[in-house]
C-alpha cells in the first residue's frame, strides 16, 4: 500500500472542507480546524495496478491576518489548491499560496481546484483569468461541491502525479461560466 | 666512406632502436624517478591504509597531524548541514546521554522521595503503614501504587510526511493512518505555537486515564498510546526501539517515499513495547520480611519479658475493678505494701463474698490484706436481695427496683401479699411499692385444671360463629373443668371468674372481625351457661384480630384465630357471705 501526504491549501471560505466531504474517509470531525488548524482525512486511489492512499491535509483557510503554518505543508507529496470562483482574490492569492507550498515541500505537483462552479450567476472568472493560471503553470479544473463535478478527477490526478515522474494531463472536461 | 660510416651509424641506432628500445625507455623513466623521487596518486592510494597503520602503531605523530584538519572537517560539515550529521551519531549518541541523565536522575529521585515521605495525605499515610508493615521503602510503595500501566498501541511515523510506517497491533485500529497523521500534525501545532526551541519537543499529553508517549528521532518517531500511569522507563525503552529502527532502517528511512512495506519487519521491534503491566506487591512483601526476618523472634522476646514483668500488677488491678463493679462492695483505696496488696473498702453484707470474687480473678488471697467496713447498699441488686431475704417471696414471685420503688409481678397466696404490703415499706430505700401486677394465685393443685382450661379453643369455621360438633365437645369439656374448678377454688376460700375471648383471623376488616370475634365469645358463653355455668362467673371478651396468637404457617394462624378460648381469674374470697361458696 503506497501512502501519500497530499495538502489542500486556499483562502479562507474557498469550500475546501465541503469539496472533499462526501468522497472522502472522515475520523476527525471539523473542529480540528478551528483548534488544531488542520484535520486528516483518507482518499484512496487506484493508479493502474496500485491502490493509494491519500492522506489529506485538509488546512485551516488562509485569512488576512493568519498564514497557512508552513509545518503542515512540509513533506508533502502534492498540493491541491482550492479557489473560488466567484472571488476573484482567491484566484490571485494561488500564486503566493503554490509558493509556499513550494518552499516547504520542494516542487512537488500542484493542481488548482476553482471551486463553486455551480453558482453560475456568480461566476466572476474570465477565460483570460483561466489562461493566466494556465500559463504561470498551474493545471486547473473547475469543482462543485454541490454537484460534486471535478472532485474525483482532482484526486485521480494527484494520485497519478505523485506515482508518475511526468505530471499528467488534466482531462477536458465540461467548463461552466464563461 | 664517412656517408657510408654514417649510414651504418644510422643502422646500428635504427637496430639498437629496434631490439632494446622498449627497454632503453624503460631505463631511462626509471633514472628519471630515481633522480626525482615521488609517488603517484595510485601508488599513495594502493599504500595509504598501511602506511596509516604502520605509522598510527608507531606514536602519535599521525593523530596529531591529522587533528586539526579533522576538527575542520566537521565544523565545517556541521556549519553547512547539521541535519547529516546529527543523523549520522543519532544512534551513538543516545544511549550516553541517556547514561548522564540517568545518574543525575537518581539523584534526583532520592530528593523527591525525601519530599514524598513527608506527605500526610490520607493516602499517604495509608501507604506509610503499609511500608511500616512490609519492610518495603515508602517510596516504592507510591511507585508500586502507581506503576499499572498498559501500552495499547504504538505507532511508527514517518517524521516529515506524518505518513504511517508501521502499527501495532495489527488489528487495534483501521484509522492508524489518520491517527499518525493528526498526531504529527498536533506535534506541529505545539512547535509552532510555543518556541519549542527553548521547551523541547512535544513529548507526552494526556486525556484521563490515557496517555500518548511520543519520542523522536531525526527521520521517524515512535508514538505509544498508554493506559494507566507510565512507568519512567517506558519512554527509555521507546526510545531505544527509535534508535534501532534508525539504525537497521536507515536506508529505508532515508529513501521513503509513501511505500511502507520496508518497514513491516520493524513489527516484532514494536510489540516488544506494546505490554501490560499491573501492580503485584508479593514478590515485595517476601522481601520487606525476609529482611526484617530477624526482628521479629528480638520483638517477640522483648513483648514477653514486659508482658510478665507487669502481668501480676494488671491482674490485680484487673481484680480491683471487678471488685468496684460488684453491688454493694465499694473499694477506698488499693496499693502495694508490706509485700502484700492492700485493699481498704465497704461491703454491703448481703453482697458477695471479695475473696472469691478476688480467687476467681486468679489472685492468691494470702497475698490480700483487707478491712471492709459495712454499709447498707441501696444499690437495686442489693435492694432485691434485702426484699427478697425480709419478705420470704415464693417462687411465682419476681422482684425488681425501679427507682425507689419495689415492683412485685408474679401470682402469689394472697396471705403473703397481705403480709408483703404490710412489710415491704419498711425496707431501707424503698420508697413505694407496686403490687398491681401481682395476682393472687390458687393453690398448685388447682393449677392443673387452670392450664387445661387455658388450652382448650373451639375453633369455628371462616367467617362462622356456630358451634360445630367438635367445638361443642370442647366446650362441653371446659364446662365440666369450670364446674370443678369452682368448687375447688370455694374450698380454698377463691372466687373464679372465667372469660371467653373471642378471635377472628386477619382477614377482612377490623370492626367486622371485632363484631365476628364477639359472636363467636358470646356463642360459647350461651353454651357454657346451657351447661350449668352460672352466668356471673363468665365475661365476655373481644379481641378480633388484634391479639393473635402465634402459629408458624399463616394457614395456621388463620385456624388457630379463629376461636374462642379462655382465660381464668382467681380472687381470694372477698367476704364470708357464703353465698357465692354454696355454690
Amino acid at each position: 500500500m503506497i501512502q501519500k501526504k497530499v495538502c489542500m491549501v486556499g483562502v479562507f471560505g474557498t469550500g475546501k472542507t465541503s469539496l472533499v466531504q462526501r468522497y472522502i474517509h472522515s475520523l476527525f470531525s471539523a473542529k480540528y480546524h478551528s483548534t488544531v488548524g488542520v484535520k486528516i482525512d483518507r482518499k484512496q486511489v487506484r493508479v493502474g495496478e496500485t491502490d493509494v492512499n491519500l492522506l489529506l491535509w485538509d488546512v485551516e483557510g488562509r485569512t488576512a491576518d493568519q498564514e497557512i503554518p508552513a509545518s503542515y505543508l512540509r513533506g508533502a507529496h502534492a498540493v491541491l489548491l482550492v479557489a473560488d470562483g466567484t472571488r476573484r482574490e482567491t484566484v490571485e492569492q494561488l500564486f503566493d499560496l503554490r509558493e509556499l507550498a513550494r518552499s516547504a515541500a520542494g516542487d512537488i505537483p500542484s493542481i488548482v481546484a476553482l471551486n463553486k462552479a455551480d453558482l453560475k450567476d456568480e461566476w466572476v472568472l474570465t477565460a483570460a483569468d483561466t489562461s493566466k493560471l494556465i500559463t504561470g503553470g498551474f493545471h486547473t479544473l473547475t469543482t462543485s461541491a454541490k454537484t460534486g463535478e471535478g472532485v474525483e478527477d482532482a484526486f485521480r490526478w494527484i494520485a497519478t502525479a505523485t506515482m508518475k515522474d511526468t505530471l499528467p494531463a488534466v482531462q477536458p472536461q465540461v467548463r461552466h461560466g464563461n | 666512406m664517412s656517408a657510408e660510416g654514417d649510414a651504418s651509424v644510422r643502422e646500428l641506432t635504427e637496430l639498437r632502436e629496434l631490439l632494446v628500445g622498449a627497454e632503453r625507455r624503460q631505463l631511462d623513466e626509471l633514472r628519471r624517478r630515481l633522480d626525482t623521487f615521488e609517488l603517484t596518486p595510485e601508488e599513495l592510494a594502493e599504500k595509504l591504509p598501511q602506511a596509516i597503520v604502520q605509522r598510527a602503531a608507531r606514536d602519535r605523530q599521525l593523530a596529531i597531524a591529522l587533528a586539526p584538519t579533522v576538527e575542520n572537517a566537521i565544523s565545517e560539515s556541521v556549519r553547512r548541514n547539521p541535519q547529516e550529521i546529527a543523523t549520522a551519531i543519532f544512534p551513538v549518541l543516545g544511549p550516553s546521554i541517556r547514561k548522564a541523565i540517568a545518574e543525575t536522575m537518581s539523584g534526583l529521585v532520592n530528593t523527591i522521595n525525601r519530599a514524598i515521605e513527608h506527605s500526610l495525605s490520607p493516602q499517604g499515610i495509608r501507604w506509610r503503614i503499609e511500608s511500616w508493615r512490609t519492610g518495603v521503602p515508602f517510596a516504592q510503595i507510591v511507585m508500586r501504587h502507581a506503576l499499572v500501566y498498559r501500552v495499547e498501541q504504538v505507532f511508527l511515523v514517518h517524521a516529515e510526511t506524518g505518513l504511517m510506517l508501521e502499527h501495532v497491533p495489527e488489528d487495534s485500529s483501521g484509522d492508524a493512518d489518520l491517527i499518525s497523521g493528526m498526531l504529527t500534525a498536533i506535534g506541529d501545532f505545539v512547535n509552532d505555537s510555543f518556541e519549542p526551541r527553548q521547551t523541547g519537543e512535544l513529548r507526552a499529553f494526556a486525556a484521563g486515564d490515557l496517555t500518548v508517549l511520543v519520542e523522536t528521532g531525526p527521520q521517524a518517531y515512535i508514538a505509544a498510546v498508554v493506559r494507566g500511569q507510565p512507568p519512567n522507563t517506558l519512554p527509555l525503552k521507546l526510545q531505544t526501539t527509535l534508535e534501532r529502527i534508525h539504525l537497521q532502517w536507515s536506508n529505508p528511512l532515508a529513501s521513503f517515499n509513501g511505500d511502507a512495506t520496508a518497514f513491516a519487519t520493524t513489527q516484532p521491534l514494536l510489540e516488544e513495547c506494546i505490554e501490560t503491566v499491573l501492580s503485584t506487591d508479593s514478590d515485595a512483601t517476601r522481601k520487606g520480611l525476609r529482611t526484617f526476618a530477624w526482628a521479629i523472634p528480638v520483638v517477640l522476646v522483648i513483648a514477653l519479658v514486659s508482658w510478665w514483668a507487669t502481668r501480676g500488677a494488671r491482674q490485680w488491678n484487673a481484680a480491683v475493678e471487678r471488685l468496684e463493679a460488684e453491688p454493694g462492695i465499694v473499694v477506698i483505696r488499693s496499693d502495694r505494701a508490706n509485700g502484700k496488696w492492700q485493699l481498704t473498702g465497704m461491703r454491703d453484707p448481703l453482697a458477695r463474698n471479695p475473696s472469691l470474687l478476688l480467687a476467681s480473678r486468679g489472685i492468691d488471697t494470702n497475698d490480700v490484706a483487707a478491712r471492709w467496713q459495712p454499709y447498707m447498699s441501696t444499690e437495686p441488686a442489693l435492694l432485691v436481695a434485702r426484699a427478697r431475704r425480709v419478705l420470704t417471696a415464693p417462687d411465682g414471685v419476681t422482684l425488681s427496683v425501679n427507682g425507689d420503688s419495689l415492683v412485685v409481678v408474679g401470682r402469689a397466696p394472697a396471705s403473703w401479699i397481705a403480709r408483703a404490703k404490710a412489710l415491704a415499706p419498711a425496707l431501707a430505700g424503698i420508697g413505694s411499692v407496686d403490687f398491681s401486677r401481682v395476682s393472687p394465685g390458687l393453690p398448685t393443685e388447682l393449677g392443673e385444671i387452670v392450664s387445661e382450661v387455658e388450652r382448650a379453643h373451639a375453633f369455628f369455621a371462616a367467617g362462622s360463629d356456630s358451634l360445630d360438633a367438635t367445638a361443642l365437645a370442647t366446650v362441653a369439656s371446659v364446662a365440666k373443668k369450670i364446674e370443678a374448678l369452682i368448687a375447688s377454688a370455694a374450698a380454698n376460700r377463691y372466687d373464679i371468674v372465667v372469660g371467653v375471648v373471642g378471635r377472628a383471623d386477619p382477614t377482612g376488616a377490623e370492626t367486622n372481625n371485632l363484631a365476628l370475634s364477639r359472636r363467636r365469645a358470646l356463642t360459647v358463653r350461651e353454651r357454657l351457661v346451657s351447661l350449668g355455668v352460672r352466668p356471673s362467673r363468665l365475661t365476655v371478651d373481644a379481641v378480633g384480630s388484634n391479639d393473635p396468637i402465634s402459629a408458624d404457617s399463616p394457614a395456621e394462624r388463620a385456624r388457630l384465630n379463629r376461636s374462642a378460648s379462655f382465660v381464668v381469674r382467681a380472687q381470694p374470697t372477698a367476704s364470708d357471705n357464703g353465698a357465692e361458696r354454696a355454690r
